[in-house]
Formats: structure tokens, sequence, C-alpha cells
């Protein structure tokens, strides 16, 4: 008999099993596809190109649980990400360097005050991610409760906002209400340095740059960059998978089971406690603990029975905004594409293309989501993955992963095959005019919508984050008021997904701070 | 010290500045009030748009008085309407649904379109009013802030956590979830009916550049309800006597405290020397020393234009220039031979509350979207009403007058177009035909047309970029963060100059909010 199932073997729920299973229980991971990894995994798509599917690059994992859990041993290893390269409608481009200073002689190319404001820019944002590391690190207490443990962590929490001192409060504050384009006005004056920024504060919402609360997001992708085990975007190699395997590799070291094709339909709960899980194939398995690492709407609506739970939690689930927003198109390419801005092959294919040539640009793009339809000029990220990691495709052919932003899950009429290729055509099209012979390099088109990635991954509305980084979800809000401390109104019951605090990204940390709580439950 | 004839010199004449006056006389000071238009009233004061036609559109909205102001002033003769001023919504030509401020009749009216939606307006009204009480309660005291330096400043921290408490686990969550949400998403959370929806979320765009889908409209709808009753799903019921109605009962208490009130005195410098303000000077080149200046024109104005920026710390400068104005509201003004006639509305009656022509949130959310792009929106969101159905005396007899609240109208164009007639009369073109379209015959009653752009209200009542609200309410702009952060307490980095205008917390919509805890701030009681 098992102490603890995990339902979902995402990185968060291998996560949660690895960190179980180091303290001992007999843990059970359940994975319904025929590899774990959820939205972090590595598949040949076609004969010969691999793919990281769905996510692609990674900053955001906690170094506590790199080091905690040994994944180096287990076959992490992450490939630097050097660049970011803008192409600009006038045919020149803004580039971002792995080196700080060469980054800045190149901004100053544009516009010299900015490179100026980037420095203490830099600063300010270290110190924020810095302000907010601890928070994200926390179980988040209940302001409502009076219970000793919650009074605590508010009385915790106020002392932190105290220590930070007014002015970065007050930073803190702006961050986490303004709109990113109203945060980087304050900052920057060259537009399309304020666009390409401004992309990472709506990826994976379905707000536009110029909405408050989109500042947020921003930083969020920055904790990575300033305080990630890598301190940048990476890829791993042999693909995002890799990252999955590696916590998978970990936790069966440590004692735990990971089952693949094992499709859990139900938790079965008895008087009120879960007393073991029900697979599609009918078979029933019995454990002290089981824990859903799927997504709120999936955890509380269809693993088990709604009307068991308190009507407010419903309701708050019902409430909870998933909208996913983000496609993502897979190219497998005869060749190495040209951009117009910088011919030939170079050091900025090795890193990333943005195409968000300016604010307008994005919060156009934005406007057709907004109406229902996806975006006609979308922003798209762009990485070139056998650039760094040859593995990744025959010889002198590529892999290329393209992030588009937006695609809303809730398209007019739907989604449909012939909706999937306009799409995936709008995307190639759009890229083609910075780089022309892109057309004529393509062997083979993956195209995936928010449909899509519901139907493979389970992602609820295809929303990546598992729910939308807004304000209103987050913290002791994420993913509803009172049940944001992993635990579920029913007994035995956890829930371990990035669905709760603190959220998206290939980060574990709500995998980890789900075991740490369960752990301490049981003592 | 005694040489000067004044102790303070308060400047502008609008609510603030009156109460401010009021209060600091009240406390034994010498005032000075300065206001540099003729009359007095600020916002709320009357304009002669045509011959025998005086309208306040500004002031349609009284706004909210929190009582221990009207009290502390003994303020009388104030007494509000007692008719029903209600908000209708226009769903197409000939129907409209009226939201009356008493949720029974409100809800049998809803319900003619959607039984779920009445079914739970009682409950949904209830909670904006709970929640709006609790910004009520945190519009009445100085601003918390996690700069505490003594003991002292924890006490009312304490205080204001146990009447957040009071508000009971359910609404303490739904104030903090709801001051960051979407207006659209609020609405969406309760009701299915559209015109509905679109009339509720429309009280959270007003004078805010932002559409419904933008988060932090939830917090504006609620801010804007501060100081109503239960019910209300927009603004607060107008005064009896008259929109002018409240200036004359503070102006009548400023006298009656010794305020000396100069008008047509516009100033032009705020004099400084060693880091503290040693009077002003006026646009006619007079001085006027005093030791204490308490400005109610907004903190840009006040900074940025009147003081010497070699008494400032740059850093204040740049956040002080940083302040999101975005005046984004027109109005267009309409004199009538007679009262329109709006096939399908309930009763005459409800022109005189808003008339939103807008009839659903993605009508609503395509206007802004020009905004955002510094154009004027094709279809503006249009609110109407006709205050002399009210106030008859405002107009000749039997004669009427509209006014048409409209938005997006932003004050900065894209490449630098500006705001001539021509903009103008298109803009009031597209409003008067979109209000044909739901009144036949509106436009033949026409006598006179007028048209206010935001460059228009900034000359005309001096709101910086024709923002009614002195900086927008962004949540990053309000509470300890108004006008600046580290500032939200009316003090200032210049000893003896206080700010005390709507660009200050508890910022706009409170008659006297700011300027009241301003005045106690410099008397040293906050």
């Amino acid at each position: 008999r098992y102490d603890a199932i995990v339902i979902g073997g995402g990185h968060n729920g291998l996560v949660t099993a690895a960190y179980l299973a180091r303290a001992g229980r007999r843990t059970l991971v359940l994975e319904k596809r025929p590899l774990v990894g959820g939205a972090a995994v590595t598949e040949e798509v076609f004969p010969g190109f691999k793919f990281s599917v769905f996510s692609y690059v990674v900053s955001l994992l906690r170094p506590e649980i790199i080091r905690e859990l040994d994944l180096p041993k287990h076959g992490l290893q992450i490939l630097p990400l050097e660049s970011t390269v803008t192409p600009l409608d006038n045919g020149d481009y803004l580039a971002g360097w792995a080196d700080p200073d060469e980054t800045r002689e190149e901004l100053r190319r544009h516009s010299p005050k900015d490179a100026d404001a980037m420095a203490i820019f830099g600063q300010l944002m270290h110190h924020m991610a810095m302000a907010v590391k601890p928070i994200l690190g926390m179980i988040p207490p209940d302001p409502t409760s009076l219970s000793p443990r919650d009074l605590a962590g508010m009385l915790k929490l106020g002392k932190h906002f105290h220590g930070l001192g007014p002015e970065k409060f007050h930073a803190l504050h702006k961050l986490m209400t303004m709109s990113s384009a109203d945060y980087l006005d304050e900052w920057f004056t060259f537009d399309a340095l304020k666009a390409t920024k401004s992309a990472s504060g709506i990826i994976g919402t379905f707000l536009g740059p110029r909405s408050p609360g989109t500042a947020y997001v921003l930083l969020h992708h920055y904790m990575g960059e300033i305080d990630g085990a890598f301190r940048a975007w990476g890829f791993q190699k042999g693909g995002t998978g890799g990252i999955s395997e590696s916590i998978a590799s970990s936790a069966r070291a440590l004692g735990a089971t990971i089952r693949t094709d094992a499709a859990v339909t139900q938790v079965i709960v008895k008087n009120g406690r879960a007393t073991g899980v029900a697979l599609s194939s009918g078979e029933e398995i019995p454990a002290n603990l089981v824990i859903s690492g799927l997504d709120p709407r999936l955890t509380f609506t269809r693993l088990i029975d709604p009307k068991a739970l308190p009507e407010d939690l419903v309701e708050g689930i019902r409430r909870f905004k998933f909208r996913g927003s983000s496609g993502k198109v897979n190219l497998a390419l005869s060749g190495l594409p040209d951009l117009t801005c910088l011919p030939g092959k170079g050091p900025h294919l090795r890193g990333a293309i943005s195409i968000s040539p300016s604010m307008e640009y994005i919060e156009r793009a934005y406007d057709d989501a907004k109406y229902g339809e996806f975006s006609r000029h979308p922003y798209m990220d762009v990485v070139i993955p056998s650039m760094i990691d040859p593995g990744m495709a025959p010889p002198g052919k590529h892999v290329m992963s393209i992030f588009v932003q937006y695609a809303p899950f809730n398209l007019n009429g739907g989604w449909t095959d012939a909706k999937r290729e306009a799409f995936g055509d709008a995307v190639v099209g759009t890229l083609a005019r910075y780089a022309p012979n892109l057309p004529s390099l393509i062997l083979h088109r993956q195209v995936l919508t928010p449909d899509d990635m519901e139907r493979i991954t389970g992602l609820s509305e295809g929303n990546i984050f598992q729910g939308e980084l807004a304000l209103q979800q987050l913290f002791f809000l994420r993913p509803v008021p009172h049940w944001a401390k992993y635990r579920t109104p029913i007994e035995g019951y956890w829930q371990c997904g990035a669905g709760t605090h603190p959220g998206g990204g290939i980060m574990g940390a709500s995998g980890r701070l789900a075991a740490l709580e369960i752990l301490r439950a049981a003592r | 010290m005694t040489a000067k004839p004044f102790d303070v010199i308060v400047i502008g004449g609008g609510a603030n500045g009156l109460v401010a006056c009021c209060r600091l006389a009240k406390a034994g000071r010498r005032v000075l009030l300065l206001e540099k238009t003729e009359a007095l009233g600020g916002q709320g004061s009357l304009v002669e748009f045509a011959a025998g036609f005086r309208v306040a559109p500004l002031g349609l909205d009284p706004g909210w008085l929190p009582s221990k102001i009207a009290a502390g002033l003994g303020l009388t003769g104030l007494e509000t309407v007692a008719t029903d001023t209600s908000l209708s919504v226009a769903i197409e030509p000939g129907a409209f649904l009226t939201l009356s401020r008493d949720p029974k009749r409100a809800a049998e009216a809803i319900g003619a379109h959607s039984k779920s939606d009445a079914a739970k307006w009682g409950s949904f009204t209830t909670q904006l009013r709970n929640l709006s009480g609790f910004l009520e309660v945190l519009y009445q005291a100085p601003a918390p802030d996690v700069d505490i330096r003594s003991a002292g400043e924890i006490l009312p921290l304490l205080n204001l956590g146990r009447k957040f408490r009071a508000l009971g686990k359910q609404d303490m969550i739904e104030f903090l979830r709801t001051l960051p949400l979407s207006a659209c998403e609020l609405v969406d959370d309760w009701f299915e009916c559209a015109p509905l929806k679109a009339a509720v979320a429309a009280g959270g765009i007003q004078d805010f550049q932002q559409g419904p889908r933008s988060g932090g409209t939830g917090f504006v709808l609620l801010h804007h309800l501060v100081g109503t009753e239960a019910g209300a799903v927009r603004g607060r019921v107008p005064w009896r006597s008259g929109p002018d109605a409240f200036t004359e009962a503070a102006l009548s208490a400023a006298k009656r405290f010794g305020v000396t009130v100069r008008t047509a005195a516009p100033v032009a410098k705020i004099l400084v020397h060693d880091d503290a303000v040693t009077g002003v000077v006026l646009e006619s080149g007079e001085q006027i020393a005093a030791s204490a200046v308490l400005s109610t024109a907004d903190p840009a104005t006040t900074f940025l234009d009147w003081v010497d920026p070699v008494w400032l710390d740059p850093e204040f400068v740049h956040a002080v220039s940083n302040i999101r104005h975005r005046g984004c509201t027109a109005f267009v003004l309409y004199a009538l031979e007679a009262l329109p006639e709006f096939p399908g509305l309930s009763s005459k009656e409800a022109l005189s509350g808003i008339v939103s022509l807008t009839p659903d949130l993605v009508a609503l959310e395509r206007a802004a979207d020009a905004a955002k792009y510094g154009a004027v929106s094709e279809r503006p969101h249009v609110e109407l009403s006709v205050p002399t159905l009210l106030w008859p005396a405002l107009a000749p007899d039997r004669r009427h007058i509209a006014v048409a609240r409209v938005q997006y109208a932003p004050f900065r164009l894209k490449d630098g177009a500006t705001w001539d007639a021509t903009r103008l009369q298109a803009l009031a073109e597209s409003v008067t035909s979109a209000i044909e379209a739901v009144a036949p015959g509106f436009r033949s009653r026409v006598l006179h047309r007028a048209a206010w752009s935001p460059r228009d209200l900034q000359e005309r009542f001096g709101l910086r970029e024709g923002a009614s609200s002195q900086g927008e309410l962004g949540l990053d702009q309000i509470m300890f963060m108004r006008p600046v952060a580290g500032w939200g307490r009316h003090a200032t980095p210049v000893a003896g100059l206080y700010l005390g205008g709507a660009g200050t917390h508890p910022g706009p919509g409170i008659l006297g909010g700011a300027g009241w805890l301003a005045a106690e701030r410099l008397l040293g009681r906050a």
C-alpha cells in the first residue's frame, strides 16, 4: 500500500513525489501520457527532429530544488540562451547580448538615455526580485484567519515589507499594480526596447501590455534571470523533457514509483477522506494521501465530485481565470533562416529572436485576441535549439520553436483544423517579413493552439500557468481564498500544481512547498 | 510672522479648498483663499454655455460629503433630491433597462431580461455597498503606509485592521480581490444580461483611460460608489437646491469662520526660501506673504509650474512628472427647446439620472481601443442626463438642458494632432447622432450645442490634461502612492507647503476629503 499517490507527472508533481520519497514515504506518480513531464516534454515529432513541444526555455527552476534533489547528477544540464534580437521595421535591429556592457553599447546605438537608465533599472529589478523571493518561498497565510499560524505568517509578511523600507516597498507596489507599458515608460524611451521587455509581461495572460497588472508578470520572468540557478534563460540539453526526466530519475532513486499510461479518472473519497484513486482501466489503487498536480479546475471539479466541497470554494474555482492565450509552432527546417536585419549565420541565431517591433504592435495583437480572433501579427519568441544542441535535428538541419501570443482558447466559432492552419500561416507569414527565406526551409510544421494544449496535456483552456498570473489570482488567492495552502477540504487530498502559489513556469516551487506542507501536517 | 496679515494661503476655491479654509479658520488661523476664476466651486461651478442656459457638467454627480466634514464645519441647508435618480441603459432603439436606486424595483426591471440576474441583484449591490463602505473608512483617515517610525503610527494601522475584519471573512477577500479585478470580470462573475453588464461596468472606466477589460477598473467602480446608498451602481444623489448647493453652504461657512476670499486671483509662483514656503506671487505680480500654503491645485501644476526646482530633489520632480493624468472625457452640452422623447424609457424622471447609450461590453471596450493609440473613439461611450428636470431654473421657462459625458476623447492625440474645432465638432456630431438614434427628433429640439474637449476642461477649470481626477485612479496612484510614493499624507518636501486637492488621498469625488485631511495635517492633528 502506498503512503502517497501523486496525480500527474508534470514537473511539479514529480518534485512533490521526490520530496515525499526523500522523507521515506512510499510514493506513486500516475501520468496519463506515455511520458512524464506534462507541458515540459521532449518529443521526436518528426523523424530525426526533436522538439521541446510546449515549454521550451527555463530560468525559474528553484536552486534549492536542483541542490536538494541533486538534479545535475540525474541529467540536468542547462545550455545558456545567449542573446535576444528584435528585428525593427526600419531594417535595423535591437540586440541584447550575454555581456551586459555589450548590450549597453548596442542600446546606446538607439538611445543613449535608455542605455544609462538600463543600469539603474537592472539594479531595481534585482532588488525587487530579492524582495519577492521570500514571498515565493513561503506558505501563504490567510489574512482572514485568526489562527496563530496565520497571524504569525501575516506578521512575518508585515515585518518583511516594513524591513524593505518605504522606497523598495513603494517600488514593489508599483510593479504589482502598474501596466508593463506605463512601468517601462517611466524608464525608457526606445519603443522596440519597451515592446521587447513588455512582451514578458503578457506571456500566459489575457491582458495587453497597457493593462494594469502586467508589470508583475514582467518581474515573474525576471526572477529567474536574477535569482534562478543559471541567472539567465537556457535550454535543457536534449530538450525541456530532460528537466522532467532528471526530476523523475531523482524521485526514482529516492524510492518513488512512476507509472505512465495511467490516467486517473477520479479520486476515491470515503466519508470525507481520500482513500485512493481509480484509473481509466478500472483499476483502483489505495493510498493514505492523494495529491493532485493537475490544475484547480480538474483538481476540484473533475477528479472529485464538487458536491462534496463547500459552495464558496466551488464558486471560487468557477471564477478562477484560465483563458489560455498562447500558441506554439514547431518547425523542422532544412537550413537556417536568414534575417534581413542580420544576414547570414551569426551568434544571434544562438539566442532568441523576439518579434516585438513596437508597443503598438503588441497592443494590436492583443486587440485581435480580445475580440476572439488569433493575432494576425502576433508577438513571437523564436529560438533555434539545434544551434546550441545539434542533437535536436539531423546533421545540417534545424528545429525552430516559436512561442506565439495571442491565440485565444475561446476563438470565435471555435478551433478547427482549418483555423489551426490559418493560425500557423499567420505565424510563418509574419515571421517571413523578417526572415524571407523561412517558408522555403520548412520541412514539417506542428501548430499547437490552446485547444490542442488542453487536449494533449490536460491544462484547462490551455493556460500554460495552470491559471492566469493576475494579481487577484496570486499568493493567498491562488487558486482560491482559504485553500491556498495546498490543502483541500477533503482529508488526505492535496494540491501541488502551478495553480497554487507561487505559480507557473518551470519553477517547481509549488511542488516543493506542497510536499513540505504535507510533511509538516503529518508531524 | 505677526507682520503678515495671513497665516495660511489656500490655493483653489473648489470643494477641497473651501473645506480646507473652513477647517483652518475654525482652528484660529488667518486664512486667505485664492481662486483663479471669477466663481468659486471649481468643478461644481455653473457655466452659462448658451444665453440663459447654465450647467455644471462636472458636478452632475455631487460627490460624497463625509458626515464628519459636514458636522465639523456646521454645513447647513444641504438636502438631496427625493426623486430616484436612476441609471438607464439603451438596449436598442425603443428599449431601455432602468435601474432604480431601490434594489427591489431594479430587480423587477432586470427580471424582464434575466431571472437569475434579477435574483442576484440584491446581493450584488449589497456587496458593492460593503466594499465601497470600507473605502469610506480608508478615505476619512490619512493613508496608511509601511513607513512606520513610531509605535504611535502602528495604532491607526491596528485600528484599520479591526475595521477590515469587521467586513467579515468573505467581504475581506472580495475587497482584496476586487481592487485589481477588471470591471468586465466583476460583472461576468455575476450576470448574463449584456446591457446590465455594460451599464454597471461603465462605472469602472469613468474618467479612466482604460477599457472595462483592463485590470484595476474594479477599483475605479468601487471608488465612485463611496457615499452611495445600497442599491446604487453609479454616483451620488444630487442636491435639492442646485448643483452649486455645496459651494454655497461651504462659502457661507468660510465667511462665518472669517476666511478672506479673493476670486480672479490666479497664482503664478509659490515662494520658497531655505526649503520653507514664504508666500505666493499672483499673475498680477502681487506678492502675498504667508508661512504656510495649502494648494488644492493638482500636484504636477503645484510643483512643476509654481515651485522653483532648485528647492526640489530631482527624484521628487521625476516622480511628480510621472503622475498620469490622461483626461479622456469630453462633454457635449445641448440647449433644448423642449424635453426630448426617448421611446421605451420608463419615465421622464429617468432622464434626470444617467442614460447610458452603450448596450454591451464589447462596444465599451472598442470605444476604449482608440484612446490607446491616441485617437478619439469612432463610436464613443455616451452617458446622457437632463439636469433641468431636477433644477428647472438652470434654463429658461420650459426649456431644457442635456449633458452628454463622452469617452474616450484622449487629451493627448497621436502624431501631434490637436483638439481643433473640426475634431471637436466631428465628435459632437457623432454624439448627436448616437442620441438621435434612441431619441428620434432630438436633433430638431437643439437650440444650441457646445462641446468641451479635455483641452477645454484644462483651460476652463484648470484641470491638467483635462483630468477631473487630478491624477488617474490607477492602483499605483492611490492611498500612500497618491500623489507620489512616500508623500501620501499631504505634507511635501517644502516645509509649510501642503497639498490638499483631488490629486492627493483620498482622491476625486469626495467633497473636501483631501482638503480636510491636508488641513488637519497642517494643524498637526493628523
